[in-house]
């Protein structure tokens, strides 16, 4: 099994290592094994962990309400009931974000294929650029 | 009864009066009475445009459904109206 030192977490994740030891300290991270000289050891399941943590956090989820997230997905078929909920109305938020960020690609791609199928510049931006100005 | 065409067009987009000028030429050949067809400019109808799926002008939809995203030539328009206008022939005598 392969184990990292925090510092290779740090470059994993790009989480600081007081947030390491913060998320260590407030039960986001099961406490991470130590080396007889006390340095942390951290597995790939913490990883798996911290990139989830991550995730959540870019959905704005709180810190609480991804520490009930994580003892789901630790063991789903015990979770409360209440935690199961949560579960529930947070993947009908993620699905309704994807549901926009679909929109706003689609978009973005249309956009993009004026501006190249144009010659001179990208009249289409300059257009909705045009429409704010006052005048 | 009538279908319904609307031809997707935008600023810098040199294709779109060669389409446009397409469409206007099968209306008068085919019937203007039978196709209502107007053009939307996708600055305008953005919204409308992405719900349709458009990803390239010109973009032609009949029906509220796109048939051709790019170009099409006047044969492959023609048969699209075509079918269309047959349809809809043979439901009104149903």
């Amino acid at each position: 099994m392969k184990l990292y030192r925090i510092g290779d977490i740090t470059n994993l994740t790009g989480l600081s290592a007081d947030t390491l030891r913060y998320y260590e300290k407030i039960g986001l991270l099961p406490r991470v094994s130590r080396t007889a000289s006390g340095i942390r050891q951290y597995q790939e399941r913490d990883i798996s962990r911290l990139r989830f943590i991550q995730r959540a956090q870019k959905m704005n989820f709180s810190l609480a309400e991804i520490g009930d997230l994580l003892q789901m997905r630790e063991d789903p078929q015990h979770a409360r009931d209440e935690i199961r909920e949560l579960t529930r109305n947070k993947l009908a938020e993620v699905e309704k974000q994807l549901k926009e960020l679909d929109t706003l690609r689609k978009e973005l791609r249309l956009l993009v294929n004026l501006c190249r199928g144009s010659s001179d510049g990208c009249p289409i931006i300059e257009n909705i650029d045009g429409a704010d100005q006052p005048g | 009864m009538s279908i319904k065409v609307e031809v997707f067009s935008s600023p810098g987009c040199s294709k779109c009066g060669h389409a446009k000028e397409a469409l206007r030429k099968l209306v008068d050949e085919l019937g203007g009475d039978k196709i209502d067809w107007r053009e939307v400019n996708i600055l305008d109808e953005l919204d409308y445009a992405v719900e349709l799926g458009v990803l390239s002008t010109p973009a032609i939809a009949i029906n509220g459904e796109l048939l051709f995203s790019g170009l099409p030539s006047v044969r492959k328009l023609r048969a699209a109206l075509e079918t269309r206008l047959g349809v809809d022939a043979k439901r009104e005598q149903a």
